[in-house]
């Protein structure tokens, strides 16, 4: 734990911050209209006796008070997905639209994937992508539960994914984790300054490759579920950095209505990073009682 | 098997919707028309459905969904396809009390009296489609797959 005093001079109420990290978080899934009209999901959890209460910022969320929430017989037939509550933030900040054709880089389990898919109520074309084989089983057994049907996996190396003119892509990229703490108590011990700085060297590559596969005026979204500036405003910066002064990128505010959001540090170390970035968000477990998560959103000019 | 043949096993081929819409129609009575938004695609012992876009040229490992095997005479449609397609099914169609779909839920078989042909039959339970059983000599089996199914302390409840 003494990994976060790193964090001390950018997290508010720091002592807060501690504290909550020891709190295990509820439990959260996401409504999948592709199967169920959420009105009618609802009586049947209430039917079933199930405990819940649903996000004040998102209508498709639920907190639920279920000991084993993936044994529903509604997470059975696809008519939910059980999903961290800030996992859902990265999909409604990219804000996919039907028929547009949208690449999700680092795809499994497909939580993301999956809730792309349903906001463009499947319609239009998901590249879901993901290197790994074994990971690649979970991607498709949601994805198929869900009944999701404009989904497409691919399994490249992100930094090499080869060709496209995407008009969003998501790089919810491998990263640290430190914002799982209060899921998986143990994560923190693995994190350090420098596994954070190696993390860098792919976010960097990923991004790079997502803003050169994204359309003339299309939206990236990068996101990790940590709090390391390394990984998260560095990453943005040094991404968009060689062009930024040019125009080629600009960053657009991240504000989801009813969640609270830390503006992005724009200071680390003693070095001074570009203002813009105040645009990200940063997400902290102690301030909306969630995990903990970086959202940055690139528009391509 | 030659490197080649496994080759060729290894690609999505393009396939004719009025194809694949015969098999549902025969067996469950699904109009071709349930299937005007999308577009299909063989692979080894399997066809996969998506929705009617064109797709960038890039090596695929998964195209849509797995809606139908036919590694075995008949062929067997995949539970999800049957959660997706199924309820325009005009035949072939079964729904279950609580107690025989609880059953069905935990993957077990069961007598019930119906006149489904025999075979592949579409499930549903309370108007929701819980998947496919395979109706055999007046017995439904439950053709769920492993981690789709409920364990069993939920059907004593």
């Amino acid at each position: 734990m003494d990994h976060l005093d790193r964090y001390r001079e950018i997290v508010p109420d720091y002592a807060a911050f501690r504290a909550v990290q020891c709190i295990p978080l509820y439990n959260s899934a996401r409504i999948n209209t592709l199967k169920i009209e959420p009105e009618k999901l609802l009586e049947r959890l209430r039917e079933e006796g199930v405990l819940f209460q649903s996000f004040e910022w998102y209508h498709l969320g639920l907190k639920l008070d279920a000991e084993s929430p993936g044994k529903l017989l509604e997470n059975l037939l696809g008519q939910i997905h059980i999903q961290e509550e800030l996992s859902m933030v990265p999909p409604l900040v990219l804000d996919p639209q039907p028929g547009e054709c949208v690449l999700d880089m680092c795809a499994s389990p497909g939580s993301k994937t999956t809730q792309i898919a349903q906001m463009m109520q499947n319609k239009g074309l998901v590249i879901a992508n993901e290197p790994s084989l074994a990971r690649v089983a979970p991607l498709r057994s949601n994805c198929e539960r869900l009944g999701v049907l404009n989904v497409a996996v691919t399994r490249y190396d992100g930094r090499n994914f080869p060709r496209g003119s995407f008009d969003r892509v998501l790089v919810d990229a491998p990263c640290s984790s430190e914002g799982r703490e209060r899921r998986g108590p143990g994560v923190l011990a693995r994190c350090s300054r420098e596994r954070s700085l190696d993390l860098k060297a792919l976010q960097v590559s990923l991004l790079k490759n997502a803003l050169r596969l994204t359309r003339a005026g299309g939206v990236v979204v990068y996101s990790t579920c940590t709090y390391a500036p390394e990984e998260n405003e560095l990453v943005v910066q040094e991404a968009i950095g060689e062009s930024g002064d040019s125009g080629a990128f600009r960053l657009e505010k991240v504000r989801i209505p009813g969640l609270k959001e830390c503006p992005g540090i724009t200071e680390w170390n003693g070095e001074r990073l570009k203002d813009e970035l105040s645009a990200t968000a940063r997400y902290y477990p102690h301030v909306n009682d969630t995990g903990g998560f970086y959202v940055a959103k690139i528009i391509k000019n | 098997m030659s490197p080649r043949s496994s080759r060729i096993r290894n690609v999505f081929e393009p396939l004719d919707r009025s194809i694949v819409a015969k098999l549902w129609q025969e067996r469950f009575g699904i109009s071709e028309q349930a299937f005007s938004s999308c577009r299909f695609f063989r692979k080894a012992n399997s066809i996969w459905a998506i929705g009617d876009v064109d797709l960038p040229a890039l090596s695929y490992e998964a195209i849509g969904m797995r809606i139908i095997s036919c590694k075995d005479r008949p062929w067997k449609p995949t539970t999800s396809a049957l959660q997706v397609f199924g309820r325009y099914a005009t035949k072939n169609a079964m729904n279950l009390n609580k107690q025989e779909a609880m059953i069905f839920l935990e993957g077990g078989s069961q007598v019930i009296e119906s006149g489904c042909d025999a075979g592949y039959v579409v499930v549903f339970y309370r108007g929701d489609i819980l998947g496919c059983g395979l109706y055999s000599h007046g017995k439904l089996i439950s053709q769920l797959p492993k981690e789709r199914r409920i364990e069993k302390h939920y059907q004593e409840q």
